[in-house]
């Protein structure tokens, strides 16, 4: 039923590293001659050959390499990635401002790409005349702009300002100006990078509920890069991860989010001690083992807010006759303590103890953790204290929420919450 | 499966000297016309003046070199009144020198828009003949004005029918001017040293241009200097066409338009084959 807009077929892209100019010139000449004259191939264009995507000769760097996919129409892909996995150097090929250095796209359709937010402003001219820059250079027609006029001012909220120079604006007046312009583009194709990591959180929802419309109601085809994966989960129906310019995994958003994040998160939440190694401890208590144990549904994937977690760990009792307790104390990276769970207290001697809390999923909320162990005699006098004993993280997991900004709160506990309706005399449960 | 999709435009690394069709390009004509507008409103921004510069550009240059070459140094005008001599010679360096300078730095001047959006490239230079085709006609303004004061004080008479001449110089003219900026893009965009060339290029090349002298007063053995560069020959043909005074051979003229031909047209291919790949080296 959907038919493929854009075919991307086994491009690669090759930049050179350094200074380009200065002294180049000889070897420019140099490759000239091999390649094209005495049609020779030249050495560095061999794509899919090492496997770093650094050159042997280290001048050269491939940014993109052996990208195959299909995006089908209405289609709303998501690029994640790392920091110059290639995902920039994509979209530039595929809105035709950088040419590939092999392969082919192939596409239907009108495309627009919005790279940058304020594409063409003059900082000279007013907000008026810099919406038909903008406009016209992100491929409106002039008729188009004028008929969406009234609206992009509206959207962006600057009708006062409308006739002084956009130098004079604040940095957000100026963003929602640009993201006015570009959000009333109507191409068949829209290609955006990251420019939703600007503005505030109440223009952010803004842009991504038009986003949602366009792609929603209009049926339109968006390619999308973001660092923020609520945004990718919410919006996108498909992802492909990219890894040092090569495809790590494509398909469903879900599995490759989650295989991104599990990537990147510390997988050994274990910590464990031989008898005779120095492990933390004193003449009351000796740590054997520490570890943490998430339930999750697959062992990619990333520990997210609704996994619930078991904390165990193992110490050596050196005393007969005691009464112990422990807490488990949970801080956030920043030092705040989220909580402070005691176990109960009993008596034991000498010898291995073990113990377990369970920290229930769609409790935390998102973010990087550690947490503690104190041990108590007697329910008062604290024998031990195990700090940071493990660090982890807790990615978010958001459903059919158009929130997508930092969820606030130290813990995300759901609690039986529910709104009723007011009617024939009584309060009716909506949901 | 995928044969039967009909696939409307494809990017790859193969460049191409036509580059954009036309159809493309009209597509793009409201961009054109509004970077016209932008580059035009923006050189007059906070000036007290405004566009009145463009005026008052021509009208310096001109009592400078009233002062200097007719009244210090004595440099023959052909019996035209100097001043309109100079102004009419000024009015048509000023569009060959914009056009060149503004199209030279195409890519430099561009680099974070080409960088961030596409459209056809050719999109910016032709924008620049045409706001510097603007600035000429309302420059012309000027020369029709000392012409007509010249006219009435007796001083000279009006041209005929002859006038019609300067249609087609004034085209070579921006020609030259746009096809040797296009080149010099090219090489900007990769060598910055360049863009110091430029302005070195331009100074010389207003020396060796008949702007402030006639080419009846200079040497019969220097000659070929002044013949070689075609700019000499458009000029000559300018103040012929209004003026009625001017010295070339059919020779000069033929040598003048095929060299202009040849430098668009280079230019242009030139522009489309390399100045794709140029945004990775700007």
């Amino acid at each position: 039923m959907s038919d493929t807009m854009i075919q991307i077929d086994n491009i690669s892209k090759l930049y050179r590293l350094g200074t380009i100019g200065s002294g180049s010139l000889r070897r420019d000449l140099h490759q000239w001659w091999k390649s094209r004259v005495i049609k020779k191939d030249d050495p560095f264009f061999k794509p899919g050959q090492s496997a770093d995507n650094i050159s042997a000769e280290g001048n050269y760097l491939w940014a993109l390499r052996n990208i195959s996919f299909e995006i089908k129409e209405g289609e709303v892909c998501g690029i994640v990635g790392k920091n110059g996995a290639g995902k920039s150097t994509l979209l530039k090929v595929l809105s035709r401002i950088t040419r590939p250095t092999e392969g082919r796209v192939r596409g239907r359709g009108k495309i627009s790409s919005l790279l940058e937010i304020g594409t063409g402003f003059h900082s000279e001219l007013t907000g008026r005349e810099n919406i038909f820059i903008s406009g016209s250079m992100l491929g409106m027609k002039k008729a188009e702009i004028r008929k969406n006029f009234d609206e992009i001012v509206e959207f962006s909220g600057i009708s006062q300002f409308l006739d002084t120079p956009v130098k004079r604006y604040s940095s957000g007046m100026y963003v929602r100006l640009a993201f006015g312009v570009a959000a009333h583009l109507d191409p068949d194709i829209l290609i955006i990078d990251e420019v939703l990591a600007v503005g505030d959180a109440e223009f952010q929802k803004k842009c991504m509920g038009k986003m949602k419309d366009v792609s929603s109601q209009k049926g339109r085809t968006i390619i999308f890069v973001s660092h923020n994966m609520q945004a990718i989960n919410n919006l996108c129906t498909r992802a492909i991860w990219l890894q040092k310019g090569t495809i790590g995994c494509s398909g469903d958003t879900q599995t490759v989010v989650n295989k991104y994040l599990g990537a990147f998160q510390k997988k050994l939440w274990k910590e464990e001690w031989k008898p005779n190694e120095q492990a933390p401890g004193n003449e009351w208590i000796k740590m054997l083992s520490v570890e943490l144990i998430p339930q999750l549904p697959d062992p990619t994937a990333p520990i997210d807010i609704r996994t619930p977690l078991t904390v165990r760990f193992r110490f050596q009792n050196f005393n007969d006759q005691i009464n112990l307790s422990t807490n488990l104390v949970l801080f956030s990276l920043t030092g705040e303590c989220i909580f402070d769970v005691p176990s109960a207290s009993a008596d034991f001697d000498k010898g291995i103890i073990e113990g377990e809390c369970i920290i229930p999923g769609k409790f935390l909320n998102d973010g990087a953790y550690y947490f503690s162990l104190f041990f108590l005699k007697d329910s008062s006098r604290a024998i031990f204290e195990y700090e940071e004993c493990l660090h982890f993280d807790v990615e978010d997991y958001r459903e059919n929420i158009n929130w997508y900004d930092k969820w606030v709160g130290s813990v995300r506990p759901h609690f039986p919450f529910a709104l009723k309706e007011y009617r024939n005399g009584v309060y009716n449960k909506v949901v | 499966m995928a044969d039967e999709i009909k696939w409307e435009w494809e990017i790859n690394k193969r460049t191409t000297w036509l580059g954009a069709s036309l159809r493309e390009l009209y597509q793009f004509k409201d961009l054109l016309f509004r970077l016209v507008r932008k580059d035009f409103l923006s050189s007059y921004q906070q000036t007290l003046l405004g566009p009145f510069w463009v005026l008052l550009q021509p009208i310096l240059t001109v009592l400078t070199s009233v002062l200097i070459f007719s009244k210090i140094i004595g440099v023959s005008t052909d019996g035209v009144p100097p001043l309109l001599y100079y102004l009419a010679g000024i009015t048509l360096w000023n569009l060959f020198s914009e056009i060149f300078l503004a199209t030279a730095v195409t890519f430099t001047q561009n680099a974070q828009v080409f960088s961030k959006v596409y459209f056809p490239r050719i999109i910016v230079p032709l924008s620049v003949v045409m706001l510097s085709g603007l600035r000429f006609l309302i420059q012309l303004l000027l020369l029709f004005i000392a012409l007509m004061y010249y006219y009435f004080t007796g001083d000279i008479s009006l041209p005929g029918s002859i006038i019609l001449l300067a249609i087609p110089v004034v085209i070579a003219t921006a020609g030259i001017g746009l096809g040797a900026g296009l080149i010099f893009s090219i090489f900007t965009a990769k060598y910055r040293d360049f863009l110091g060339l430029l302005q070195i290029i331009l100074r010389l090349l207003m020396f060796v241009c008949p702007i402030f002298y006639p080419m009846s007063i200079v040497p019969q053995k220097l000659k070929w200097i002044m013949s070689l560069n075609p700019l000499s020959t458009q000029f000559e043909l300018f103040r012929y066409a209004v003026l009625g005074k001017g010295l070339f051979t059919t020779g000069e003229v033929l040598y003048s338009m095929s060299f202009m031909v040849i430098l668009v047209a280079g230019g242009l291919l030139l522009f489309n084959k390399i100045g794709d790949k140029l945004i990775d080296v700007v």
